[in-house]
């Protein structure tokens, strides 16, 4: 089955197999590992992407519907040279990253979040990651990570 | 504290190997592919109790791209193995024990090709009666489920005790003695990242592995044993992993073992992964317990005698449930002054899955049932909870329970205090009462604290190595045996190097463990990394630092005492500013060979485990919790508004990190006072994924207001002690013992059942 999409801001046309899953596109076909398995039920966000500006769980979004969309994976957030975003980098100033594993589906997560919302409340970002299960933080400092962001974006923004 | 430090404590360190993980770059084993590599997929057992009377694999080689199969037989000794009683199979020999035990294992082209290859196995199963419940287990009648019963006694796998002179008489003149039971079920670790090895064979007839394992060269002896090869010509790597919490050690020893035998099969690379399906049904978990406490008091509220009755489900083998056994019993009785004690303990064989190490090791159980009890006798005691801790708890000087004297300082008062004075306690457990009147949602405030002995303690020689070299680029290269699994022992180790040689922590590069060049340094459990291998580290740098202060001292002919660093700088009598590459130079020069290796071990002591007395630990660390809960009588829905947390680890090294291990413990004491019960009916699993078992969310976790306060222990590296596992370990009782404030409901079986609150909360009246 061909299917066309956009992947981390460039075009792309692949050949998968009927019944694929996004996630499996990603890491089996086009060796994109960024994003990563934790249940395969849409239960742990692990696997998280943002498709056409929605966070989404790789792991239950059949191949098919993929056609004509724009997709964004960790590996297409940070900058060419492999510089963190601001985002990512606020989770490294937070001591938001424990083992590491769930942290890419955080981060889309909080990315959706502050796309659609520039000021959201704590609550609001809980609310936001509440599709994604940590193991070793207790999730406060990725809060945390994610609520400065949302603040230096702001102020960026009033600077500019 | 000490002030003059650099990077030990800095506040704004980061995670030595954070970039990678934000970036989605960190390659975990299920992000390792090798060319011709196969895929593997395991039978699991799909009963709790069976002979096996037939198992044909043929059929499941007949299945195209099917490479091999391998059962039991493939192995020597039958692939035996298990520490400290080996009672388990890499594969399941002669009997299946638990839902979920692998049974044969196929390699294959393609994952798919695996699972066909899986169900075309034909595995023949003659039923046996189980054991469920752990308190039949040794019934005269009960089946008998370990091949070679370990104490000649059927499904007993072991007995512990702790003799503290006679509590009986004590007992007996005590004005109140408290007589409960606590219930624990068993609890799955549910790391993000499932289970997984990838081996490879190597020319010269050896193996390579990456397994994400918690100790490797534990898995390398393992391995070796079950291949019948010699321990060089097995090499485990270990990649980054993705969470552990005591859960990777024997299942991930299995997977070990199976991959390395395909690979040396079929001459070509094998993976295996878990599936969280697979994973929660054949990994281990934290024992369930239940745990009798007889405690006495006089009646002015001062603790005097106790008893504890243990009982361990170890499931189907023993695993480290009789080591977590052990740490429950010298824990059981709690952080309390006693005049006598007795403990004991029995660990028993079910088909309940099987359990084995997570975080706490028993003092999750044995805390949550003394700290509930404490709370009890204060009620009964008619005093504020925290006082009657501080009435009772060690201090330093003082004996334990089991019987040793408290050598060091400890922080236990001090975080009782903090917790009390951060949360506003006396003003809340005065008011909450009065305006829950009326009110189907009612507040209350509990506490809860603990001690943990730091370390194996009696459990074994505690010791670390640690290896250091400076190169010829100026980069300085550290490596450890002990693993990095989430908790931050590489950032700490780096943070300890770099602040003993007096270096920027960005010149030095960690390794990660590898048996072929990380030296064997015992096993990455019981919060130890930081103490031994710390102190491991320190004193490769201290070898290194003394050669590099002979070269600076030739290179400004002058003495070593005329030297003064500054960063990495140095400066002699002829006060011109010399760098530390200028004096790495001159040391290779002077044909110094810039490398050491470092060791060290907490001092020896010893528990004797025939008359239940000694010295478990050489040290605790202490802390204490308060949570503010909700309990809704309509539904029995507790929810937690707030914990506040202090916790005694001595010198905190790498706050970010330790801050973060003590809100993650939280919330996993979180979801093992609420939500987390792995439970069995008729040893069946019932709890498929993780939309059935459920761990908290960012929306269960509430606010945490936490502290370190600070104490001196000398032995430690710059003072630092232990704090991953005993973080955890308040959590549950301060929660039980807020809803015992909130609703008048004594909770003394977990996870706390909603519907079982709100049958009991409607027999109570509001108080």
């Amino acid at each position: 089955m061909k299917i066309s999409f956009t992947l981390n801001y460039k075009p792309i046309t692949i050949d998968v197999p009927p019944k694929t899953v996004l996630l499996d596109v990603l890491r089996d076909e086009l060796g994109l590992t960024g994003s990563k398995p934790g249940c395969e039920i849409g239960s742990c966000g692990s696997c998280k992407v943002i498709i056409d500006g929605e966070a989404q769980n790789s792991c239950t979004i059949a191949a098919d519907r993929l056609e004509g969309t724009t997709i964004l994976t960790i590996e297409g957030l940070s900058a060419p040279d492999g510089k963190p975003n601001d985002l990512q980098q606020s989770f490294l100033e937070h001591g938001a990253v424990q083992c590491g594993y769930c942290i890419p589906g955080m981060v889309m997560a909080g990315e959706e979040l502050l796309a659609n919302n520039p000021f959201p409340s704590r609550l609001e970002i809980r609310q936001a990651i509440s599709g994604n299960l940590c193991r070793c933080t207790g999730y406060v400092q990725i809060v945390d990570a994610i609520e400065a962001t949302a603040r230096n974006r702001a102020q960026a923004k009033e600077g500019s | 504290m000490n002030n003059t430090l650099q990077h030990v404590g800095n506040p704004n360190v980061q995670a030595v190997d954070g970039l990678d993980k934000v970036l989605g770059r960190t390659k975990y084993v299920g992000d390792m592919v090798l060319d011709g590599m196969l895929h593997v997929k395991l039978l699991l057992s799909p009963l709790p109790h069976a002979l096996i009377s037939q198992i044909n694999t043929e059929p499941a080689l007949n299945v195209p791209g099917v490479k091999a199969v391998i059962t039991s037989a493939d192995f020597p000794d039958n692939g035996a193995f298990g520490w400290p009683i080996k009672d388990d199979f890499v594969l399941a020999h002669q009997k299946v024990r638990y839902v979920g035990e692998p049974v044969a294992a196929v390699a294959a082209e393609t994952e798919k090709a695996a699972a066909k290859g899986v169900r075309a196995i034909r595995l023949e199963l003659e039923k046996l009666p189980i054991v469920s419940d752990p308190a039949h287990a040794l019934d005269a009648d009960a089946p008998l489920i370990p091949l070679d019963p370990p104490q000649d006694s059927g499904n007993l796998c072991e007995t512990l005790i702790v003799r503290n002179g006679n509590p009986e008489p004590i007992l007996a003149e005590c004005a109140t003695v408290l007589d409960e039971i606590y219930y624990f079920q068993h609890q799955d670790h549910a790391y993000l990242e499932m289970e997984g090895a990838l081996a490879i064979p190597e020319p010269d007839g050896g193996v390579t592995i990456f397994a994400n394992d918690q100790s490797p060269h534990i898995n390398r002896g393992n391995a070796s044993a079950i291949l019948g090869l010699a321990e060089d010509e097995v090499r485990i790597i270990q990649p980054p992993v993705g969470g552990s919490f005591g859960g990777k050690d024997d299942i991930v020893y299995q997977l070990t073992g199976i991959t390395a035998r395909l690979a040396l099969m079929t001459k070509r690379p094998v993976r295996l992964l878990l599936t969280r399906e697979e994973s929660l049904k054949s990994s281990y978990k934290r024992e369930a317990m239940q745990i009798g406490l007889t405690i006495g008091m006089d009646n002015e509220g001062k603790v005097r005698a106790g008893k504890a009755a243990i009982l361990a489900d170890s499931g189907a083998f023993a695993s480290m449930t009789t080591l977590a056994a052990w740490r429950a019993s010298m824990h059981a009785l709690g952080t309390y002054r006693y005049e006598a004690a007795h403990v004991d303990t029995q660990v028993v064989y079910t088909n309940n899955g099987y359990s084995g190490a997570f975080r706490g090791f028993g003092n999750t159980q044995s805390a949550a049932a003394s700290e509930i009890a404490i709370d009890e006798l204060a009620y009964l005691a008619d005093e504020d909870p925290i006082e009657f801790r501080l009435q009772n708890i060690l201090q330093q000087d003082d004996k334990a329970f089991t019987g040793n004297t408290i050598e060091y300082e400890s922080g236990l008062q001090k975080c009782l205090e903090w917790v009390r004075k951060q949360s506003d306690w006396s003003t809340k457990r005065e008011d909450y009462p009065k305006s829950n009147l009326h009110s189907d949602l009612v507040q209350g405030i509990g506490v809860a604290c603990y001690f943990h002995g730091s370390g194996l303690g009696g459990e074994g020689l505690d010791y670390a190595r640690a290896t250091l070299q400076v190169n010829q680029d100026h980069t300085i290269t550290l490596q450890s045996g002990l693993t990095d699994y989430g908790q931050g022992s590489r950032t700490v180790f780096t943070l300890v190097a770099a602040e003993t040689l007096g270096v920027s922590p960005g010149r030095i590069q960690m390794l990660r463990p590898d048996t072929h060049t990380a030296l064997e340094t015992g096993p990455t459990v019981a919060s130890r990394a930081s103490i031994v291998g710390g102190n491991a580290t320190r004193v490769a740098a201290e070898k290194i630092k003394n050669m590099l202060q002979l070269a600076a001292a030739d290179l400004l002919s002058c003495s070593t005492e005329q030297l003064f660093w500054e960063d990495e700088t140095v400066i002699g009598p002829s006060e011109i500013p010399v760098s530390l590459e200028a004096v790495i130079d001159h040391a290779f020069a002077m044909g110094l060979q810039l490398s050491a290796r470092g060791y060290w071990q907490l001092p020896e002591i010893h528990w004797d485990l025939a008359t239940g007395s000694g010295v478990p630990y050489s040290t605790y660390s202490y802390g204490a919790q308060i949570a503010d809960v909700t309990v809704n009588r309509q539904t029995g829905d507790v929810t937690v508004n707030k914990i506040w947390a202090a916790h005694d680890g001595g010198q905190i090294i790498y706050p970010n990190g330790a801050k973060g291990q003590l809100l993650g413990g939280i919330a996993q004491g979180l979801g093992y006072a609420l939500t987390e019960g792995f439970s069995y009916k008729d040893s069946y699993p019932q709890k498929k994924n993780l939309n059935q078992y459920h761990i908290p969310t960012s929306l269960d976790v509430p606010e945490i207001e936490s502290t370190f306060v600070e104490t001196t222990f000398p032995i430690g590296p710059f003072g630092a002690k232990n704090l991953a596992e005993p973080v955890m370990i308040a959590t549950t009782p301060a929660i039980a013992n807020a809803v015992f404030h909130a609703c008048g409901v004594r909770c003394r079986s977990f996870p706390i059942s909603p519907a079982w609150l709100r049958d009991r909360l409607s027999d109570v009246t509001p108080s």
